[in-house]
């Protein structure tokens, strides 16, 4: 009988398998060092992988079902057949039981055969991914065979079994071999990234971890030139990719075909992870307009320029949409915040008007150019109390770049009079506020974001203030989430989560909206970075509208193509991002897309054509309040 | 083909809405300029001089551009830099000097180069926007206005001047600034006697300048009154295309924009060399 | 054909109200911007106007100065019917470097001459050295001095400057004004200054009650006597209208010139299309109004302007963003606008706000841009462009 050879067959494959998968360890151990809890990060690994991915994963229910069969069929059939490989435990009615592990392990592996045979999402990649469905099927049906065939004696037995054995172990080759380099990989990557991970603050109980590590500016480098100055649990995620494509499902920049797939980058600095590197084999979407097979690199070259284009590096948003789709936790931003750096402060090569504007922030504090002292200019009739003035208040009102720009200084003005209105005391840092430095720091220029954080802190410290408000997403989220590491920690509060406070309170009287049909649309850095979906949509039914969703919402909203200094390095696509999100927002049939963000603003409202009308949350509350007092006014006087 | 010696004149810049000191944008641009020339012939050499305080931050921007090295002659600032920087560009002897078109800070005359030029024998050309060197033999594009263009040669040793242009500067490298050494050297300060001269108010916008007129301002302002103006605020509602077009034009002669005057003047100033 | 700045036509009625039985009351006032500012007799200019044999009192004011097509008006000899102001030996000169780039007189050599003819007052001169225009009479200059043949090329600066140099010893003027520009009089004046050992003051922009210069230093004004030599930054005088000079030519100096060791190889041609736009003189510029986009080119090309669009057009992709004008595209200093299908939006408006002249072509008679521009035809751009390219080709090809 073969009941004693076939698990031997099975643990020397497997066996080898490790040992090659432990020389693959090299591939991205070759990175910078990186200070990692290993222990505790192996502690918590399978927590991680249970909750964190699994929140992911079950996204798309029918992926999270294969997954479990073929994945967890594999992984306990591995463990029977170390069981079974002990004579003493050898017992038949453990063939039963591998037997059914088997069987549901085939129905897994039929469910991987159809999805990349029959319905195959063209997002996924062909390639080793192609062969992995033969392998598993091969594998669950070979020692299915033999499993069913160990329960029965006689000479056909001995033939099934045998027969099994042979397609079982080809099936196992065909795995290992895939698991080498292949796409089974992420197998082991997989798991020890979960364990290693750069970020482990993001697996902590519902906490989000968006803000971006700081730069050592001392150091001898400044960036990352080359695949080896990635830390190497950086390494260890981009080679962890299963090349699922469901980033480059969500990426902005590759809908409005920009020369960006996320999948294709990180795959990019994986495939760089070997000398002589180059994208042959790499058999998915490319970057939009750039041919496959040309790029070629290695772990000692520099990546940007042959590996990766620096059109490529320049049209992210940062919008995180991929990271947040990822199974694997891989952290793309981070990756091309790295890369900019390098570009931008050792080889200042940036493209478009950022280089521009990048000069005029250094000299000014701001990105217009015009110097802090004009912040306050549009709003000299509204006589907003300045903190050196009063040097205290409840309310710190953090105006940020908007205050410089003409569309978005409507916004600002309908939130001050909404303040004023609720009684709010608050002021403004006004000619002290130097800009936050979020367009800065996105564009790779680490040296004038943390001049700017420095001395934007320094300031904060001097007054006295419980909380800042601001109606910017992008200086919340650095204010909030990045001014810490630096010695600054505020309470900050987006405009929309205060005001949902206060209506909560009832503090603006009758609100009377105007009825029309409105559709919330999602800032990426509220939304993804910060977490915050439910106090704007709370407003916008706090005020009696009718609000719709877009097909892409909350969490997994849409860019409006505005972040990550986008509209200054402006990479040419076939298509422009805020079109893209304007025909969401269209078909959804809603009069009003309501926004939260001075930039959505200005980049929706730079959509043609007929389309919905762009308009504040706290504009959409201001005329609320103001057509409420009217109408009480109205129906307060005598007939 | 023999290195050469490529000297760059760098100055304080003042950033027009703040104040703030910054890079001189046309020195910026002659730095630019005398980096790329010298990555071209081998063994050149670029040798940067300011003449001012060697602690001012900004003149780690230069540095910044590629600049390995930046020589500041130590003076206190009103001195007048001529006398140091004559004696310290003598000795360096150049092949080619390069400066910025205008200093934005203190006489700002834009004579320096000229007197430099003068002290060390060198052709001068201003305005530069394109050089190509062939030997000693270089040809200059000059920037002239209204987006003109016009081909100088002369021969080294020279000096020139380059306007910042319109694209966008270097952003200085954070990481090239850092590496940069600043070399300090003692110089003469002979402070200014003119500049005491000077009365110094602060700075206010001027109202657009209004010609004296001598006759017909009475009609124009009448005409102005009757509504029968017709160069100021003409509105011309729902006419014929071909109108419309005339109009246009017309006011394009005016103006002395249409193509046929620009014609004109490139042959006109051709003419004048053919003449010479 | 480059026009005159000045309507000779303007000036002939001027000359004739001087001389119309005012008699020379402005000759004996001491003070010359008292002079230039006198209120002319509305009376006679109504008079002027009025149509013969009308019944009731109509009148035309196309019949007089500073109107009317000049393609309707024939050739006027300049040379005035009535007396010129002679200055024998005033008692100082001051000297005024003329660019003409353009070759005739501009804008800018008429801003040189009235900062000249001031500073000249009354007992002063002013000494033209230029290309021979007949309009120098007209604009304020006592003296004519000619460049000579080897600097009539405006690239042979240093013939330029050792004939002004000559000229300043010969002469002896008293201030030696040029022109900014760096490349024309700029480049003389310095070149002058280091040659001659003479302190230069640049880029003056003022001229005070009494006397002194002023320039922009950073935030502040310097302010100072007017010195022996200075450029005059361009758009900061305004182009006074003169009473009628002499002229008179003047012999030049030898000169002392060795070989030019500048040599002009000529103009390059100029694509307006591809200069960047804060540098071109002439923009058309297309906004949302702008459908047929062929005819804009087309347009654009006849006309000799550098194309431009609004935001909404870049955004589109139907021109690159480098053309896109607005505070967040290029803010533009062209000498004139030409806005096809353009609304105005604040952005837009801002990055015009530099423009001299702006010509809006919009369908919306209430559009911002309308009431920016100073010829404004309310009409669909479709059609206009085409009529624009054509009728452009056909003057063009007229002689």
């Amino acid at each position: 009988m073969l009941a004693g050879l076939a698990p031997l067959i099975v643990l020397a494959c497997l066996l080898s398998g490790l040992v090659a998968a432990a020389w693959q360890t090299r591939r991205w151990l070759q990175g910078a060092p990186a200070r990692v809890a290993r222990l505790q990060g192996l502690i918590a690994m399978p927590g991680r992988y249970l909750v964190d991915v699994h929140q992911v994963v079950a996204r798309r229910p029918r992926n999270a079902r294969f997954h479990a069969l073929a994945a967890g069929g594999l992984l306990a059939s591995l463990a029977l057949w170390c069981v079974l490989a002990v004579p003493p435990l050898r017992y038949r009615p453990l063939w039963g039981v591998l037997a059914l592990v088997l069987a549901l392990m085939l129905m897994g592996a039929i469910s991987v055969w159809r999805r990349r045979q029959v319905d195959r999402p063209v997002e996924l990649s062909g390639g080793g991914f192609d062969r992995l469905p033969l392998a598993l099927l091969l594998y669950a049906g070979g020692f299915l065979v033999l499993a069913l065939a160990e329960l029965f004696t006689g000479p056909a037995a001995t033939l099934f079994s045998s027969l099994g054995l042979i397609v079982g172990t080809f099936g196992l080759a065909g795995i290992i071999s895939l698991a080498i380099g292949g796409p089974l990989k992420h197998a082991i990557n997989g798991m020890l990234h979960l364990a290693f991970h750069p970020r482990p603050a993001r697996f902590v109980g519902g906490k989000r971890d968006t803000g971006l590590v700081p730069l050592d500016l001392a150091s001898a480098r400044l960036g990352v030139e080359r695949p080896v100055d990635f830390a190497w649990n950086r390494l260890l995620g981009f080679d962890a990719c299963v090349q699922c494509g469901r980033c480059e499902q969500v990426c902005p920049a590759y809908a409005a075909e920009q020369p960006l797939n996320p999948k294709k980058f990180i795959q990019d600095l994986a495939m760089a992870l070997a000398p002589g590197a180059s994208d042959d084999a790499y058999a998915g979407h490319g970057h939009p307009g750039q041919a496959l097979g040309s790029a070629h690199g290695g772990p000692g070259e520099p990546l940007i320029g042959a590996m990766i284009s620096d059109a490529t590096l320049w049209s992210c948003t940062t919008c995180r949409a991929c990271v947040h789709e990822c199974p694997m936790m891989i952290e793309h931003v981070d990756a091309m915040v790295d890369l900019r750096r390098f570009q931008t402060l050792e080889l200042a090569a940036l493209p478009g008007k950022a280089a521009l504007v990048l000069e005029d922030l250094r000299l000014t504090d701001t990105l217009s150019g015009r110097g802090p002292g004009a912040r306050l200019d549009w709003a000299v009739d509204l006589r907003i109390p300045l903190m050196r003035e009063v040097m205290e208040a409840p309310v710190l009102l953090w105006l940020g770049e908007a205050a410089f720009d003409l569309r978005a200084q409507r916004t600002l003005r309908a939130l001050v009079r909404l303040l004023r209105q609720a009684g709010v005391v608050f002021a403004t840092l006004g000619p002290e506020e130097l800009d936050c430095g979020d367009t800065a720091r996105r564009l790779g220029d680490e040296a004038t974001f943390q001049d700017l954080a420095g001395r934007n802190i320094a300031t904060l410290s001097r007054y006295r203030f419980d909380r800042i408000v601001t109606a910017d997403p992008h200086s919340l989220h650095v204010l909030k989430n990045e001014y810490p590491a630096f010695g600054g920690g505020y309470e900050v509060v987006h405009h929309t989560t205060f005001l949902a406070g206060l209506i909560e309170r009832g503090v603006f009287g009758p609100l009377s909206p105007d009825g029309r049909k409105v559709t919330y649309h999602d800032p990426c850095y509220l939304g993804r970075y910060n977490g915050e979906t439910a106090a704007p949509r709370a407003l916008l039914d706090a005020l009696g509208l009718e609000r719709v969703e877009m097909e892409r919402s909350g969490l997994r909203s849409q860019c409006c193509g505005g972040g990550g200094g986008a509209t200054l390095t402006d990479i040419p696509g076939k298509r422009r991002i805020p079109d893209i999100r304007m025909a969401q927002a269209t078909e959804t049939g809603a009069a009003v897309i309501a926004v939260a963000c001075p930039t959505c603003t200005v980049m929706l409202e730079g959509v043609t054509g007929k389309r919905p009308e762009v308009l504040d949350v706290a504009e959409l509350l201001w005329q609320a309040v103001e057509r409420g007092g009217i109408a009480a006014a109205r129906s307060g006087m005598p007939a | 083909m023999t290195g050469l010696a490529i000297v760059v004149l760098l100055s304080l810049g003042r950033h027009p809405a703040t104040g703030r000191p910054r890079r001189n944008p046309d020195d910026a641009r002659a730095l630019a300029t005398a980096l790329a020339l010298a990555a071209t012939r081998s063994g050149s050499r670029v040798l940067a001089v300011h003449a001012g305080d060697p602690r001012a931050p900004v003149l780690r921007d230069y540095l910044g551009q590629g600049l390995d090295e930046l020589t500041v002659l130590d003076m206190p600032s009103g001195s007048d830099p001529l006398p140091s920087l004559r004696e310290h560009l003598v000795a360096l002897s150049p092949d080619l000097l390069l400066t910025g078109q205008r200093a934005e800070n203190g006489e700002a005359s834009g004579l320096l180069p000229y007197l430099l030029a003068e002290a060390l024998g060198m052709t001068l050309v201003p305005g530069v926007v394109g050089l190509d060197l062939q030997g000693d033999q270089g040809r200059f594009t000059q920037a002239l206005p209204r987006g003109r263009r016009r081909q100088i040669e002369a021969r080294l040793p020279l000096a020139a001047t380059i306007p910042a242009g319109t694209a966008g500067l270097p952003l200085p490298s954070f990481a090239a600034a850092r590496r940069g050494r600043i070399v300090s050297l003692p110089a003469l300060a002979s402070p200014d006697p003119h500049l005491v001269a000077i009365e110094r108010q602060p700075w206010r916008q001027l109202p657009r300048p209004q010609p004296r007129r001598l006759k017909g301002s009475a009609i124009d302002r009448l005409k102005s009154m009757t509504g029968g103006g017709e160069a100021k605020g003409r509105l011309l509602v729902d006419p014929d295309p071909e109108t419309a077009a005339a109009q246009i034009l017309d006011r394009l002669g005016e103006i002395g924009l249409i193509r046929a005057s620009h014609q004109s003047v490139t042959s006109r100033d051709t003419d004048g060399r053919t003449e010479r | 054909m480059s026009r005159p700045r000045l309507d000779p036509r303007a000036l002939r009625l001027a000359r004739q109200v001087e001389g119309g039985g005012k008699r020379p009351r402005f000759a004996l006032k001491a003070d010359p911007p008292a002079l230039h500012s006198r209120r002319r007799d509305p009376r006679l200019l109504r008079m002027r106007a009025l149509v013969p044999g009308a019944r009731r009192p109509r009148y035309d004011w196309k019949r007089d100065a500073a109107s009317g097509a000049p393609s309707a008006v024939p050739a006027v000899d300049p040379v005035p019917a009535n007396e010129p102001i002679r200055v024998e030996s005033p008692a100082f000169w001051v000297l005024a470097v003329l660019d003409q780039s353009t070759g005739a007189l501009d804008e800018t050599d008429l801003q040189l001459l009235s900062v000249a003819r001031r500073l000249a007052g009354d007992e002063g001169g002013v000494v033209a050295l230029a290309l021979a225009d007949p309009v120098l009479a007209t604009a304020g200059a006592d003296r004519l001095a000619v460049w000579p043949a080897s600097a009539v090329d405006p690239a042979a600066a240093e013939a330029r400057a050792a004939t002004v140099q000559a000229l300043v010893e010969s002469v002896k003027p008293r201030h030696v004004l040029c022109s900014d520009d760096p490349v024309a009089g700029g480049d003389i004046a310095r070149r002058l200054a280091a040659k001659a050992g003479l302190r230069l003051v640049s880029a003056v922009n003022s001229l005070t009650a009494d006397g002194r210069i002023g320039r922009r230093a950073g935030d502040e004004t310097w302010l100072q006597p007017a010195p022996a030599l200075m450029t005059i930054m361009p758009g900061s005088f305004a182009a006074d209208e003169q009473a009628l000079r002499e002229a008179r030519p003047l012999e030049l100096p030898p000169i002392a010139f060795e070989a030019a060791r500048l040599a002009n190889i000529g103009l390059l041609p100029v694509d307006p299309e591809s200069l960047p736009l804060d540098e071109t003189d002439f923009i058309a510029s297309a906004g949302n109004g702008v459908t047929d986009f062929a005819a804009f080119a087309e347009a654009a090309a006849a006309l000799g302007a550098t194309r431009a669009g609004s935001r909404v057009v870049c955004d589109a992709g139907l021109l690159p963003r480098d053309r896109q004008v607005g505070a967040s595209g290029t803010v533009v200093t062209a000498r004139c606008y030409l806005a096809l299908g353009i609304a105005g939006a604040p952005q837009h408006l801002q990055g015009i706000t530099g423009v001299r002249h702006v010509i809006a072509v919009n369908t919306d008679l209430h559009a911002e841009m309308i009431k920016r521009a100073d010829l404004s035809i309310i009409a669909d751009a479709q059609a206009v462009m085409p009529a624009l390219a054509r009728l452009a080709r056909q003057r063009q090809e007229k002689p």
